[in-house]
């Protein structure tokens, strides 16, 4: 073990003149910043500000003896993500001790005691291993799972309504805000993209002005814009600003969304289409059963990178008043009592933001090579 | 009612490059025309027309009992005659063009389930019945990707089988084969030929051609030159053109 690695070292760092020189620099800096954190992290921090503001962080303002609606909303949401896994991934038994190595790291990350937390995070692991399973081992009810997002969409919104919309917050308005966006945004994107390429000169013009438009303005104007244009346009509709935010970002990404689908259709061969025309299909099913399923095979790694770039714009939403996990930790540190544990706070907005990130990264990743390799 | 296609000075512009000149030709049902010529004389065009995969701009072409609309009438959305020509019409291309994230037996079944509007059991009754003709019975349940090319190009011909076509459009369906799988290919045309299925076959397989054409039609630079019996054709072609190409294509 240790003489493989002093082998890759040699190797590596060590390889040429050059190289050796920079890892003499660069490995002491490294080794000295890494020394400083642990030091830090371990002897001075004080981290009893996680596990004592973590409702906070987790649900904002949301009532904590309306916890169980929150609790609700993300075994909903587990079982959606797992069952979406389940459509590329094949779930096999060895998965279910990883899941429980995740329940754990949740439960020590976050420092919780609460027997009652513990168990509902449990059932929430539980359930994302269900739905994985579902799809893995039954292929037809991935046809399904389409409509049962927007079902699970809506289940969720009657779950956390009652105790008013404009409660919500934390990490679960930021999860929520990305799994509308991304939800929503994936029909109307690829109703863009197959706008943009109509034979009706109209349709044609209109999708693309919306895109191109969509795509060269900075989100936080398009979602400052629709938070002040929705109550002009429907006054009728009295939105909250959380629905305002979700409209805003999703008729951001949908151009985004858009874009990524044309440039899978474009892969898609000619031949493709003329064989299904050749055999008398109606170009509505030529473009459903043929050219899509195609297309969307070959953008599935850069939608998922989309939906990354949908959490970590999430922040965005403070213009229009909104709690977002990056805001909670801000409104904690704005307490006089905890004005000294910056450091803490940011340091687990850090490390929970850069833990989602790498996992969707990284299954964005194998999702590539497993495509890859079954492209056949 | 015995012609299932019949052009009248078909004319065909890609821009302003004039692709087929004034195409006169009629096929009988039952009748197998081959189409040779050239690369680029426009043969893919000609039967490209004939399912409206290409549209003409001047002329009239009749296919299957219905009237093929000019370019400009479908732009205008005159396109139900095309869905019924379509449904009655079946092409077999170069490159196999099957479905490549379908099993076989869900690339021969789908055309029949959305545009027959056939029942599951019914459709996949008949995509077995048809594979086994094709001898690809064991493969119903592979994906294309796990076939050969003439175990693919075979796929394809039962795909359009399964519509139950009244008329069959090849264009060059061995080209993109290794060589020694054409043989398995030409056999399943051979058998559609000698049951009396009416094709229009384009090909360089000039042996086959004499052996199942009724009728060898001769195109060059988007005009045909000569129509004739195979063995007038080929032992004593008229035109001069002809001629020359043929002595290109036999030497080897
Ligand atoms: N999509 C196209 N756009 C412009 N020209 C084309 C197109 N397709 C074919 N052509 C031209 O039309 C002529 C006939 O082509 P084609 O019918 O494919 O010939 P063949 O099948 O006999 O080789 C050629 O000169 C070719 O360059
Ligand atoms: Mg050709």
């Amino acid at each position: 073990m240790i003489a493989t690695a002093l082998k890759w070292s040699r190797h590596n760092l060590f390889g040429k003149p050059f190289d050796a020189l920079l890892s003499i620099i660069v490995i002491p800096g490294v080794l000295w910043l890494i020394y400083q954190s642990l030091d830090w992290a371990l002897t001075k921090a004080q981290w009893d500000i996680i596990p004592q503001s973590l409702r906070v962080l987790m649900i904002g303002i949301f009532p904590a003896d309306q916890a169980w609606r929150a609790w609700t909303a993300v075994i909903i949401i587990a079982a959606l993500l797992g069952a979406g896994l389940g459509c590329v991934f094949a779930f096999r038994s060895r998965h279910a001790g990883f899941l429980a190595l995740v329940w754990a790291a949740a439960a020590v990350l976050t420092g919780t005691s609460d027997l009652i937390n513990l168990l509902f995070m449990a059932a929430a692991v539980a359930v994302f291993a269900g739905g994985w399973a579902v799809t893995s081992y039954i292929p037809a009810s991935r046809r399904a799972l389409m409509a049962a997002s927007f079902i699970g969409l809506i289940a969720i919104f009657a779950v956390m309504s009652p105790p008013g919309v404009g409660l919500w917050g934390g990490l679960l308005l930021s999860i929520l805000l990305t799994l509308v966006t991304a939800i929503v945004s994936l029909p109307i994107g690829i109703l863009l993209a197959f706008g943009r390429r109509s034979r009706f000169s109209s349709v044609r013009i209109i999708c693309t002005a919306y895109i191109e438009v969509m795509r060269s303005v900075p989100l936080i104007l398009v979602v400052y814009w629709i938070w002040i244009l929705m109550p002009v346009l429907a006054p009728q509709w009295n939105l909250a600003d959380v629905a305002r935010g979700m409209i805003g970002f999703t008729l951001f990404y949908s151009a985004y969304v858009a874009e990524y689908v044309r440039s899978g259709l474009q892969a898609v061969p000619r031949g493709q289409t003329e064989a299904a025309r050749s055999l008398g299909m109606s170009e509505f099913d030529i473009n459903r059963s043929i050219v899509l399923p195609q297309a969307i095979r070959v953008v599935v790694p850069p939608l998922v990178g989309n939906v990354l770039d949908i959490f970590n714009t999430a922040p965005l939403v403070f213009i229009i008043g909104l709690t977002d996990f990056l805001r909670a930790g801000q409104m904690i540190l704005a307490n006089p009592q905890y004005g000294d544990r910056t450091y803490e706070v940011y340091s687990f907005l850090f490390l929970t933001y850069f833990l989602v990130g790498s996992l969707i990264t990284y299954v964005a990743r194998k999702l590539e090579a497993h495509l890859a390799r079954g492209s056949r | 009612m015995n012609t299932i296609v019949e052009m009248k000075s078909l004319n065909k512009f890609y821009g302003s490059h004039h692709v087929l000149k004034d195409i006169d030709l009629t096929v009988a049902r039952g009748e197998v025309v081959v189409i040779i010529g050239a690369s680029g004389s426009g043969k893919s065009t000609l039967i490209r027309c004939v399912n409206g995969l290409e549209m003409y701009q001047k002329g009239s072409l009749m296919v299957d009992g219905f009237h093929m609309p000019v370019e400009a009438d479908r732009l205008l959305g005159g396109e139900r005659e095309l869905a019924a020509i379509r449904k009655g019409v079946g092409m077999v291309f170069q490159q196999f063009n099957l479905f490549p994230h379908k099993t076989v037996l869900e690339n021969i079944t789908i055309a029949p389930m959305r545009v027959r509007k056939k029942s599951k059991s019914e459709a996949e009754a008949t995509a077995l019945t048809l594979l086994d003709r094709v001898g690809l019975k064991a493969h119903a349940h592979k994906y294309p990707g796990q076939l050969s090319g003439g175990q693919q190009q075979r796929v394809a011909i039962a795909r359009s089988l399964a519509m139950g076509p009244h008329l069959m459009l090849f264009d060059e369906p061995t080209s993109a084969l290794d060589p020694e799988m054409i043989g398995e290919v030409l056999d399943v045309m051979r058998e559609l030929a000698a049951d009396g299925m009416t094709m229009m076959i384009v090909t360089h397989e000039m042996g086959f051609a004499r052996e199942v054409a009724d009728r060898i039609v001769y195109i060059d630079q988007g005009s045909i030159m000569e129509i004739g019996k195979p063995d007038e054709f080929f032992e004593n072609p008229k035109n001069e053109r002809a001629r020359s190409f043929l002595a290109r294509v036999l030497k080897h």
